[in-house]
């Protein structure tokens, strides 16, 4: 693929940057010079398949490891330097959730919490323990994988931080508690200035949240842009074509994904609508429908970037 | 009024919910004065973003659809070119008729003449 999705938004304030981040286990390149831009104030969705780094980055950030090259800076700061002020204006849901307070009550883990951040909203806290259905003198190591996951969502929320870094903030809920979840995050957006970044494999779930994504992969950006682009930019073609028909020279790398049979394509373009309608028009074919794509289908065209012919 | 809005929909949210609103206004469903939802409860009742519901009530101000009142909300604006309106509408669905008849292989005066239940098409099927 000649196109480069994986675009510069430092035309914005950000919340987020990374510069050229590798991260070395062995022979294993977690990260591999991410350049990773989250505009303050957005949702900033981050999909990708296990393994992709996306838990890395977020670890990353909150100094709990550090890179073997590269740097990160949250609001400007450097997170190896001002790792703990960092962490003080971060609200952290993470993807493990054995943090080794098993043994403590809710309530307990609530109020040892707490004290770290001096901006806990105490009245907040309890809302979201009550909306979450969280008894406060439950032992951690008796709840379920979802009961902790809410402590967590819980105490991410409860100090009102402006950067919240959510990994996989939904694996483990029924379906009601996510739309819940869901809500609790969109009220919480709307009631404090906030910059999100979620890391998750439930794409459809956050898409409608989300203002800008990031596509994993191997470590790097396959892709970093604006959902509007995104909706805009990236379409499926659904053409016939004559028999024999010899159209992909004209496309330069910008077909995403192409499925062709002998008388019908089914692509992934990137480009302006008419100008990808254009191209195949000349090219003989007739373009029956163009359609955007769910960030999900995005988000697998741009992963699985290939050819299939039938 | 009810505002709501389709993932599988290729226009932005934000447009989406322009779109409602403006459709509201036209067919009379919201009137001059009336409030529309806050941002907030607009956001959680779609499920999405407060930002893209700050962004579809802003660019509704700009068009005069709607006027933000500082602190109060977001209310109708007296209506100017409601004719202008409707014709967008129906430009906007006819747009939507011809894009399907197209991806059926269907061609504009077939399209025309079935809406017409035209005598053009009785004649045609009669030669």
């Amino acid at each position: 693929m000649t196109v480069d999705l994986a675009q510069d938004l430092s035309e914005w304030p950000l919340a987020i940057r990374t510069r050229g981040l590798t991260k070395i286990y062995g022979r294993y390149r977690a990260l591999n010079e991410l350049s990773l831009q989250v505009p303050d104030g957005a949702v900033y969705l981050l999909v990708g398949p296990n393994g992709a780094g996306k838990s890395t980055t977020i670890r990353v950030l909150l100094d709990l490891i550090r890179p073997d090259a590269g740097t990160a800076s949250v609001f400007g700061r450097s997170t190896e330097r001002d790792s703990a002020l960092i962490r003080a204006n971060i609200g952290y849901v993470p993807e493990q959730l054995d943090w080794g307070h098993g043994w403590m009550k809710v309530g307990r883990l609530l109020a040892h919490h707490s004290r770290y951040f001096p901006t806990w909203d105490h009245q907040y806290a309890n809302r979201l323990c009550h909306m979450f259905d969280l008894r406060m003198y439950q032992r951690m190591n008796t709840l379920s994988k979802g009961q902790r996951r809410r402590v967590h969502i819980a105490m991410a929320l409860a100090h009102r931080p402006p950067l919240l870094l959510l990994d996989e903030p939904t694996d483990g809920l029924d379906p009601l508690m996510r739309d819940d979840v869901l809500g609790t995050f969109i009220a919480h957006v709307a009631d404090s200035p906030t910059t999100v970044l979620i890391s998750t494999h439930h794409v459809s779930e956050f898409e409608q949240l989300a203002d800008y994504v990031g596509v994993m992969q191997g470590g790097a950006l396959r892709a970093q842009l604006s959902m509007e682009e995104l909706r805009r930019n990236l379409k499926r073609y659904r053409a016939d074509v004559p028999e024999g028909w010899h159209g992909t020279s004209v496309f330069n790398g910008s077909a995403i994904r192409r499925t062709t049979t002998h008388r019908q394509i089914d692509w992934v373009v990137w480009g302006t609508e008419s100008e990808v309608v254009g191209r195949l028009t000349m090219t003989g074919a007739t373009v029956r429908d163009c359609s955007a794509l769910t960030l999900n289908d995005a988000t697998l065209a741009l992963l699985g970037a290939r050819e299939h012919v039938r | 009024m009810l505002i709501s809005i389709d993932q599988t929909d290729e226009r932005p949210i934000y447009i989406q919910i322009m779109d409602e609103v403006r459709r509201g206004v036209v067919m009379g469903l919201i009137l001059a004065d009336e409030a529309l939802p806050s941002v907030r409860q607009l956001a959680l009742d779609l499920r999405v973003n407060p930002n893209t519901v700050m962004q579809a009530y802003r660019e509704l101000e700009r068009e005069g659809v709607v006027e933000v009142r500082r602190g109060q909300g977001t209310y109708v604006a007296q209506s100017r070119t409601t004719s202008k309106q409707r014709r967008d509408l129906v430009r906007e669905v006819a747009e939507r008729a011809t894009r399907d008849a197209h991806r059926n292989g269907v061609h504009v005066h077939e399209l025309i003449d079935e809406l017409r239940g035209s005598p053009a098409r009785d004649q045609r099927k009669r030669a």
